[in-house]
């Protein structure tokens, strides 16, 4: 579980909203192989922190190193062909393509041919045991678990190193929160992908890392196993608030 | 994507344009070659091209181009200068108006895609390249004021002729390149990329697409079509000036594209076709006493389009489609609710 090598070093960055600091000198390193949790209230900087690890905001300070290269400030493109790519809190979907044409963009990254593609887009989606007679369907046409299935399976597709969730199980029903924790352990498991899970419903990310980190107000608060976090009075007081007099 | 690749997978298709165009080449036979319904029957063909070539950027890029005439008539007055001036064939002219043309679209779609323009501030600045290459190509020293006329000559090195079937053939065979070039570009690596950007840019790049370059090469394909196609335009309407830079008419390809449903070959094939036959005859018959009947015909079409099919014609193909599979589906009694 630990001691694996680490693939990704993010290292004291900073990211500023005119005077608002959304992510306020945040290190932390991912080792190849874990689920990485990342937690932390609203408004903590999970998704702007994931969003520079990504290339969507370039850091005003602090680097980024993949698999020992320094990406800071890359664009998103070239950092997703580097082997780093991310689902969305709230869904993308491809609303006038079919599922399977979807998952195909995504493995269209690593080959030119439409049909060698198609067919790795078919064995991803049953691999996450998507319903096989809504290949077909349009984006539009699907429920919100499906569309976090498709928007799983189409980085799936792309071959990542390391796969970024942001809120995965936002909106979803406990009995389908379990049915996506144990594709994604499978997915971790069997195809050896590194992921961080940036996430708002504690007892799905508990249960689904190995190791957590918690920011608050931009800042990253604590650092360990899902028990330690638990029990940590910094993490307590975050989410809770102080103890009142 | 290997030719025999794309033969095999858009045998269909290729066959039915192959059928579609041999129809309408006949049709001359049929109205006994009268040139004044050839001359309708070659605008229609020839926006028919424009139209499924905005399909490119328009329908799969989902980019509101409403540059149109800014390629056509460039591409088409350097073809119709060589020809005037050095007594180049437009053979040869059409493939430069085609490179002008293409340079063109990529020294202004480089900053602008660079610099992420998009959706109504793309269809602006599109709409304004327009009117400037118009102002530009207004002045003395380039165009001026009068209209320029194509050498009396005819014959197949001018690729001009005193009667309408030749020029009406040759724009049915360009008709059928245009469409097999979409059927290529949909069936491809480039037709995925495009539509995933046309659906939802953010998500398309994070899944490692280079959004600017397929953006570029997409309205780089298209001008160059529009470029070549131009001195065939200017050959249907006799003369060319700075007015060949014509906006309304760059409106109507996307309107048409748009019509048709963004995407679908087929749906801007028959919105060109029909709308310019009406457009057309509308002109001819109340269009003395109702000035811009035929835009007032437009502006309904896009509500009523807007209103109960926004997927265009192709969604109400795609509906019928539904309807009859859905329909097989209950004979068998299969499936739930």
């Amino acid at each position: 579980m630990s001691g694996g090598e680490e693939i990704l070093k993010v290292e004291n960055v900073v990211k500023r909203f005119g005077g608002i600091t959304a992510v306020n000198r945040v290190s932390f390193n991912v080792r190849k192989g874990e689920i990485l949790g990342l937690i932390g209230p609203n408004g903590a900087g999970k998704t702007t922190l994931f969003n520079c690890i990504t290339g969507v905001y370039r850091p005003e300070e602090g680097r980024i190193v993949f698999l020992g290269e320094d990406i800071t400030g890359l664009q998103p493109h070239v950092i997703a062909r580097k082997g780093i790519v991310r689902t969305w809190q709230k869904v993308r979907p491809f609303k006038k393509m079919t599922v399977l044409d979807t998952v195909t963009v995504g493995a269209l990254l690593r080959t030119n041919s439409v049909t060698e593609a198609k067919r790795k887009a078919e064995d991803i989606l049953k691999f996450i045991e998507f319903p096989e007679d809504k290949f077909e369907v349009m984006g539009k046409e699907i429920t919100l678990i499906e569309h976090k299935l498709v928007d799983l399976a189409r980085a799936i597709a792309t071959e990542p190193t390391l796969l970024l969730l942001d809120e995965v199980a936002a909106g979803l029903r406990p009995n389908e929160m379990e049915r996506l924790a144990s594709i994604l352990k499978k997915v971790n498991k069997e195809r050896n992908l590194t992921m961080i899970v940036v996430e708002h419903v504690m007892r799905f990310v508990m249960g689904l890392s190995q190791r957590m980190i918690v920011m608050h107000e931009g800042e990253k608060i604590a650092e360990g196993t899902p028990q330690e976090i638990a029990n940590n009075p910094r993490v307590i007081e975050a989410y809770l608030g102080t103890k009142p007099l | 994507m290997a030719l025999s690749e794309w033969v095999r997978e858009s045998r269909k298709y290729i066959l039915g344009t192959i059928i579609l165009v041999l129809v309408l080449a006949f049709i001359p036979f049929i109205i006994g070659f009268d040139q004044y319904l050839l001359l309708i029957l070659s605008t229609a063909a020839i926006f028919a091209v424009f139209v499924v070539a905005w399909n490119i950027i328009g329908g799969y890029a989902g980019q509101l181009d409403l540059g149109a005439f800014a390629y056509i008539a460039l591409g088409g007055i350097v073809a119709a200068q060589l020809l005037v001036v050095y007594n180049i064939t437009p053979w040869i002219g059409m493939f430069v108006g085609a490179g002008v043309s293409a340079v063109l679209a990529a020294a202004i779609g480089y900053p602008t895609f660079r610099f992420g323009i998009k959706e109504v501030w793309y269809a602006l600045l599109t709409a304004a390249l327009v009117v400037i290459l118009n102002n530009i190509f207004h002045l003395p020293e380039v165009l001026g004021s009068l209209d320029h006329y194509l050498p009396p000559a005819n014959g197949w090195y001018y690729l001009k002729f005193p009667v309408y079937e030749n020029i009406y053939w040759f724009i049915l065979a360009m008709l059928a390149i245009v469409v097999f070039i979409n059927l290529w570009v949909s069936k491809s690596k480039v037709g995925y990329y495009l539509r995933a950007i046309r659906e939802d840019e953010l998500a398309a790049e994070a899944l490692g697409i280079d959004v600017r370059k397929y953006k570029l090469e997409a309205l780089v394909l298209y001008a160059a079509i529009l470029g070549f196609m131009g001195y065939v335009y200017i050959v249907i309407a006799g003369t060319y000036s700075y007015h060949t830079f014509d906006s309304p008419h760059s409106i109507a390809i996307a309107i048409m594209g748009i019509i048709g449903g963004l995407g679908s070959i087929a749906g801007a094939l028959t919105s060109a076709i029909t709308l310019k036959v009406v457009e057309e005859y509308l002109r001819a018959s109340i269009g003395a006493t109702i000035p811009g009947i035929h835009l007032l015909i437009y502006g309904l079409l896009l509500i009523i389009i807007g209103i109960f099919k926004p997927d265009g014609l192709a969604g109400i193909y795609e509906s019928l489609k539904k309807r009859r599979t859905s329909g097989r589906k209950k004979i068998s009694g299969g499936g739930n609710p």
